[in-house]
């Protein structure tokens, strides 16, 4: 049904892609993989009429198309959700749900806007949600799926959906996974970014993988195994995904004693010792992440007592923890994670900026020691560093909102979602690298939705739901199945 | 899609600056050839002072721009509050005194507008209000009349051509390298830069972003404050109406000079290249008998252009 071929494109001097081809027929589901930087989003920008390609040939039922701008793509029967959130906060989530939907025409009122949307919420599992509530009063994961609730009120014939599920947790992406297959059962043609594995096995029919600019044939999804998909994209095998776990952990340093923020429900007790890292487990808006923002001093601890290296630790805001060496990586690096309009090293050296200066003024060699020296620990190569922050790829960019807290040798690191949207080569590199920091005594707290990443990284596991710490237990005596069931309440709600 | 050579596709970048400096020669060599007058040593001085006096204001203005606060509507008012309030002290207590005072409560209104803009969060909504203060402050101390001050310092200040280049261009020349070196190498200068490219990343990662809208605003004011005394020493004189209507010359050589009105990027430089810009266009207009109308015009439309311009380049190049 819809045949790009020879596809090539540049930006300024870096040729991104160099002889893509991508087919997929009506009715099926194409993962589209590689690493990060790859070209992935840049191929489906070209066929949303986002970016103009510099050579190659569309065609949708044999018939040759020319799409110069989104207008042509939506007018061709082509839906997009791209990476990066396109959500208009200001605007309600109705009005979002048909944003730039121009068969509406201007007048139509709110109310009525509201009962259209309602269809397309449900159908991603945002019932809950009043359509006429501001976006902006959302988390990040509702307004995914939003998003998707707009490719489906489109009624696409070709979907493109660019890692719809990296900032979603189990129980969402079951629902996203259940939107797609029914668009697939109408006839769609579905285009599908993932790093995610289990969904590239679970959901699609055919692979194709992009590596150095270039694309292999696509093949069938049930003949290839995790191994040879993994070597097409990183053109080498992977070891070991997850490091060996610490032999021993040190002495206690931070202690909450029933505390409460805003997000919990129920006081959260518990200790983090020396070189260990702690996972928080649970699903959005289960309360791990406001865990964190609390001891990160971005929300305010409302209750309770918290100790770090046995004095009182009661931030006052961001700085705050910064100087008690608490450090935050949030999950919204777009909105609060990177400088997008500066380069990375900029980006890097941006916490870090008393370190790398003397006497007031930007010391260059400092600053380059500190960034090269990032860099190098983060496999972002010297390529990326002249580029702006913003021009990278989705899970480049996580690397540098992720590395540039390193470079202030941190007590505490805490990470909402520490991969989110990155490889799975580049995955096993942070994990290694956090285990090593973790070894040389740093202690980390990460929340993390990833049941693998759980179960694979920490030393020990407390899951949340609703709000409510579930329990604490050695990473050892967890195993998926337990994990799921505490982060859902499975056995509950049965 | 047609496919198309892109090896052909020209891919020299230039720096922002250059298109400045391009367009300051072509302007320099049309207003020469066609305009009798132009290159005359006079009407050249004339041309050098306005531009070094909008000059110094623009760079003012670029630390509030590339801080990410926009722009101030005060710059212009202010200018008349510090030149009445310089004409008295200089005229009660002399001129050294009028002149370190005169900075001083420079620095304090902008430390003042600085909290009212963390406060309110509006820079435009916020400088506007300040500006109208300003000017009715000018008015009630002047009382409304021509304040008039008799100073050698002064009349040297306003006046003198060390090495034949005027005291304004020099303060323009000293402004522009030093403003340029703090964004570039400055600890602070980087502060400015990142809050003004994403403020919420900027609290994220522990910067001051307090401290920085202060020091935008205290930049601008001592800007504005160097207009006002050099002003008033060269002509010995100061009132309430002074540099009524430049706001919009100060803005627009910022934007001329391509510093993206988001914040984060550009430096003074460019808002300097910009100013220069400006008083050319503006004298060759003069000359020419352009009224007051179609000057107003011809500036509106140049920022217009120049504005998109630079959005397209952006698109292109990044
Ligand atoms: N506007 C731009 N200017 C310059 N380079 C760019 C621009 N946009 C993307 N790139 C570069 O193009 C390459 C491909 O980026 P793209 O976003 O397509 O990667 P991706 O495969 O989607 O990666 P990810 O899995 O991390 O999302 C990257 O190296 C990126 O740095
Ligand atoms: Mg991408």
């Amino acid at each position: 049904m819809l045949r790009m071929s020879g596809i090539v494109k540049s930006y300024g001097p870096t040729r991104v892609l160099e002889d893509v081809d991508l087919a997929v027929e009506a009715g099926e589901v194409m993962a589209l993989m590689g690493e990060n930087g790859a070209g992935k989003s840049t191929l489906v920008k070209i066929l949303a009429g986002i970016e103009p390609a510099d050579g190659g040939t569309i065609s949708i039922d044999g018939a040759a198309v020319s799409i110069r701008s989104p207008g042509h793509a939506q007018a061709a029967g082509i839906g997009y959700v791209a990476q990066e959130l396109s959500i208009v906060e200001s605007l309600s989530v109705a009005e979002n749900v048909f944003l730039g939907d121009e068969t509406l025409g201007f007048f139509r009122s709110a109310a009525s806007l509201a009962r259209r949307a309602r269809p397309y919420l449900e159908r991603v599992g945002l019932d809950h949600i009043d359509p006429l509530s501001l976006a902006e009063e959302h988390s990040v994961a509702e307004r995914q799926l939003v998003e998707i609730a707009r490719l489906l009120s489109r009624k696409a014939r070709i979907a493109i959906l660019d890692e719809p599920t990296a900032a979603l947790s189990e129980t969402e992406i079951v629902r996203v996974k259940a939107a797609v297959r029914t668009l697939a059962a109408e006839g769609c043609a579905i285009i599908y970014v993932t790093h995610r594995m289990p969904e590239v096995f679970d959901l699609t029919q055919k692979v194709t993988v992009l590596r150095n600019g270039k694309s292999f044939p696509a093949v069938e999804t049930a003949g290839l195994s995790i191994g040879d998909l993994i070597e097409a994209m990183l053109g080498r095998q992977l070891g070991q995904m997850f490091p060996p776990r610490a032999a021993h952990a040190g002495e206690e340093i931070l202690r909450l004693d029933a505390c409460r923020a805003s997000g919990l429900k129920a006081p959260v007790s518990l200790s983090l010792r020396k070189g260990e890292i702690l996972a928080l487990a649970g699903q959005v808006g289960s309360g791990a992440g406001a865990v964190l923002r609390m001891l990160a001093g971005v929300t305010p601890i409302q209750s309770g007592s918290v100790t770090l290296e046995g004095g009182a630790y009661a931030p006052s805001g961001i700085a705050g923890s910064i100087a008690r060496k608490v450090l935050y990586c949030s999950d919204d690096r777009k909105r609060d994670g990177i400088f997008a309009v500066r380069s990375v090293p900029e980006n890097l050296s941006a916490p870090a900026l008393s370190a790398v200066s003397r006497f007031g003024l930007l010391s260059p060699a400092l600053e380059g020691e500190h960034v090269t020296r990032i860099a190098r620990q983060f496999g972002l190569g010297e390529r990326f560093l002249g580029r702006l922050a913003g021009n990278l790829s989705g899970g480049n960019q996580q690397k540098v909102a992720l590395g540039k807290w390193i470079g202030l040798d941190p007590k505490i690191l805490l990470v909402e979602e520490p991969t989110r949207g990155v490889d799975v080569g580049a995955r096993s590199e942070i994990y290694s690298h956090l285990r090593k920091l973790a070894d040389e005594g740093l202690s980390i707290i990460f929340a993390s939705s990833d049941t693998q990443e759980v179960l694979g990284l920490a030393d020990r596991i407390a899951s949340f739901f609703h709000g409510e710490l579930v329990r604490i237990c050695d990473a050892d005596d967890v195993t998926a199945e337990s994990l799921t069931r505490d982060v859902t309440r499975a056995s509950e709600a049965a | 899609m047609t496919s198309q050579d892109v090896s052909h596709r020209a891919k020299v970048t230039l720096p922002k600056t250059a298109y400045g400096l391009i367009a300051i020669l072509v302007l320099l060599v049309v207003a020469s050839v066609t305009t009798p007058g132009f290159a005359r040593v006079d009407n050249i001085f004339v041309v050098i002072r306005a531009a070094s006096l909008t000059g110094i204001v623009a760079i003012g203005m670029s630390y509030i721009t590339i801080s990410g606060n926009l722009f101030a509507l005060s710059a212009s008012a202010l200018g008349a509050l510090l030149a009445v309030l310089f004409a008295l002290l200089t005229a009660a207590l002399g001129f050294a005194a009028g002149l370190f005072l005169t900075l001083g409560i420079a620095v304090l209104c902008g430390l003042a507008q600085s909290v009212a803009i963390s406060l309110i969060g509006n820079p435009i909504i916020t400088t506007l209000a300040f500006g109208t203060v300003f000017r009715g402050l000018a008015a009630l101390f002047s009382g409304n009349s021509i304040l008039r001050i008799e100073s050698e310092a002064a009349l040297w200040l306003g006046t003198a051509r060390p090495l034949g280049i005027p005291t304004q261009s020099w303060a323009f020349i000293i402004a522009a390298i030093l403003s340029w070196f703090i964004i570039r190498h400055f600890k602070i200068g980087r502060e400015i830069v990142l809050c003004g490219a994403n403020p919420k990343a900027a609290v994220a990662s522990g910067l001051r972003v307090g401290l920085v809208t202060a020091i935008a605003c205290a930049a601008l004011s001592i800007g504005v404050a160097v207009m006002a005394i050099m002003t008033v020493s060269q002509f010995s004189q100061a009132k309430a109406d002074l540099f009524m209507g430049y706001d919009f010359d100060y803005i627009a050589a910022v934007l001329v000079g391509g510093i993206a009105l988001r914040g984060g990027k550009g430096t003074p430089l460019q808002a300097a290249l910009g100013a220069v810009l400006i008083a050319l266009l503006q004298n060759f207009m003069l000359l020419h008998g352009l009224s007051a109308g179609v000057r107003m015009t011809i500036v509106g439309l140049l920022v217009i252009a120049s504005i998109s311009l630079f959005h397209i380049l952006q698109g292109r190049g990044r």
